[in-house]
């Protein structure tokens, strides 16, 4: 057997576990929906988007995609692998003919769905619900913004993996890292009130500028929200986070002195 | 017969302390070699060398005719591992839990029949997160046999178990055992290097205490039976004369160590029979194979606490 049908054979089985895992499954699919309902109940009407007035469904509906790209790719990539270290599993794998490359393209093939998924599920919602209409030039956008999203916050969570060193460590870091992210990015609260400093200090982390393109995707009629800058920003960072994790990852379980 | 595995020398620091100190030994093909020692001996150090998890600092080591710091994947595709510490993710089957790990090798072993050998075959459908520990750990085995190795590393598989799945671990080593696999078992109870192996290593603060098979063990402690008996009320120094023995007495009981069990007998049965005299819990006691691993094992008890 080809190690490429291997790698498909390992993603079908990553796939099937996180479909039986309640929790992840709880925390990266119907978490975001209930979000985007929450913050359409609580915000109504219009807000302010690069000085034109939008709906905010349509403004919450690109907020909380961004949020959820990162959610999967970032957050929950991060606890899971390390739980999966923890449990002694990596080190397992590792011990088999198994190539490397075959788990880590499972978890971000499986991650890559997941996200597809979600978000395919979020862009209904919002236009069943909210009036978000969906064209050629949106979806361009979503494509880009998904695959960049899962590149750069996968390898973040890879490396991060280093430091989290029990699989209690990645639960709390991986949610925290998350929400406080969303803040300084303008994805819960809209850009319209937020401080300036906070949004500067926001443009520098990788969420800020998918959430901003993303929103640009959604408000502006005929706008991919593709900008240079943007997918800049988040494929250096994913560079970073790739370079890093190379460098930091390990299969065997960290901090029992082994 | 060939060796499956050959180490020589070999010798293993962690920072400036040496936990192996320049340890040889052989395992031959279709033999189970026992490896025993207290925690902190260094049998966990010495079987994720052979495993090719860790790097070593002198000596020759070979498994399989391969360095295992150099492993590689035509190697890994030969050799089996239990690890001491693996827990199955809970959500997947046994069967798919077995199966998948079967993708991972080139020629691996038929999955309901490695299911079926470890004696899951009525779990096969079940989640490996309502297994029992001892159904669990063999699941580990399966795992570790799916690909059908040369050379199963089996690292403590009974620790924490139960009597009974104890006992069932055992009946499937046998199995394997039977079927001519060549097993290096890692262990802390003597009795079950001694019912599963065919050959017995004991490792003492990184250095061989002692390799053969459990009879030459026991034999290295000549076996010298215990002879006691209550000595409340005994003229002990004309009973030692008589005997012709060194008495040790401990708490209103003597006893003295015996090569000659039925001699000795003799002697003290004779002298009590003259002298009228009755010999209360009168004992000779063979000494157990755990004795043995106490005398050579023992004074091993490390400060450091982890088996490493």
């Amino acid at each position: 057997m080809s190690d490429v049908s291997l790698a498909f054979a390992q993603t079908r089985y990553a796939l099937r576990g996180f479909l039986r895992d309640p929790s992840a499954l709880g925390f990266t699919a119907f978490f975001p929906i209930l979000l985007l309902l929450l913050f359409n109940a609580i915000f109504k009407g219009v807000t302010d988007f690069n000085g034109t007035h939008v709906r905010a469904p349509a403004y919450y509906t690109a907020s909380i995609i961004a949020y959820e790209i990162m959610l999967v790719s970032f957050s929950s990539l991060l606890v899971r692998v390390t739980t999966n270290r923890e449990r002694g599993l990596l080190k397992r794998f590792r011990g088999t003919p198994m190539p490397s490359w075959v788990y880590l393209f499972s978890e971000i093939a499986r991650t890559l769905i997941v996200v597809a998924a979600t978000v395919a599920v979020l862009v209904a919602v919002g236009a069943i619900f909210y009036h978000v209409t969906i064209s050629a030039h949106l979806v361009a956008g979503l494509v880009v913004y998904l695959v960049a999203g899962v590149f750069c916050f996968s390898a973040l969570a890879l490396a991060l993996t280093r430091l989290c060193v029990t699989a209690d460590a990645a639960s709390a870091i991986g949610p925290l890292a998350a929400t406080i992210l969303a803040f300084l990015s303008g994805v819960f609260i809209p850009v319209a009130v937020m401080p300036s400093w906070m949004l500067d200090l926001g443009k520098v982390f990788p969420l800020e500028h998918m959430a901003r393109g993303l929103q640009a995707a959604f408000l502006l009629p005929g706008s991919t929200g593709v900008t240079g800058t943007d997918v800049g920003v988040m494929v250096a960072w994913g560079v970073v986070g790739l370079v890093a994790a190379v460098r930091l990852f390990r299969w065997e379980p960290l901090g029992t002195g082994r | 017969m060939d060796a499956v595995v050959s180490v020589d020398g070999l010798r293993k620091s962690y920072g400036d302390r040496e936990r192996l100190h320049g340890i040889s030994f052989d395992v031959r093909t279709g033999e189970i070699l026992g490896f025993l020692g207290t925690n902190g001996a260094g049998k966990t150090t010495t079987i994720e060398i052979l495993e090719g998890y860790r790097s070593y600092n002198a000596g020759v080591v070979s498994v399989l005719g391969v360095d295992p710091a150099n492993a590689t994947r035509a190697w890994r595709n030969r050799i089996g591992l239990v690890l001491q510490a693996c827990e199955l993710d809970p959500v997947y089957t046994v069967r798919e839990t077995v199966a998948i790990f079967a993708r991972y090798f080139r020629r691996p072993t038929d999955v309901g029949a490695t299911i079926e050998a470890v004696g899951l075959s009525a779990k096969s459908d079940d989640r490996v997160g309502q297994l029992s520990g001892g159904q669990k750990r063999r699941l580990d085995v399966a795992v570790g046999l799916v690909g059908d190795p040369e050379i199963l590393f089996l690292d403590e598989p009974t620790t924490g178990l139960d009597p009974i799945a104890r006992r069932e671990m055992w009946t499937m080593i046998e199995g394997l055992r039977a079927a001519g696999k060549t097993i290096f078992l890692t262990t802390h109870y003597m009795d079950e290097a001694q019912h599963l192996a065919d050959r017995i290593i004991i490792l003492r603060a990184g250095e061989i205490a002692a390799n053969g098979t459990a009879d030459e063990l026991s034999a290295s402690l000549g076996y010298r039976a215990a002879v006691s008996f209550d000595a409340d009320g005994l003229d002990l120094d004309r009973l030692a004369a008589a005997v012709g023995r060194q008495l040790v007495v401990s708490e209103s009981t003597a006893s003295f160590e015996s090569a000659n069990v039925q001699g000795d007998l003799q002697s003290l049965l004779d002298w009590a029979r003259d002298h009228e005299v009755q010999l209360a819990n009168l004992q000779a006691v063979q000494p157990s194979l755990d004795d043995v691993f106490v005398r050579l094992a023992g004074d091993d008890v490390t400060d450091e606490g982890a088996d490493r």
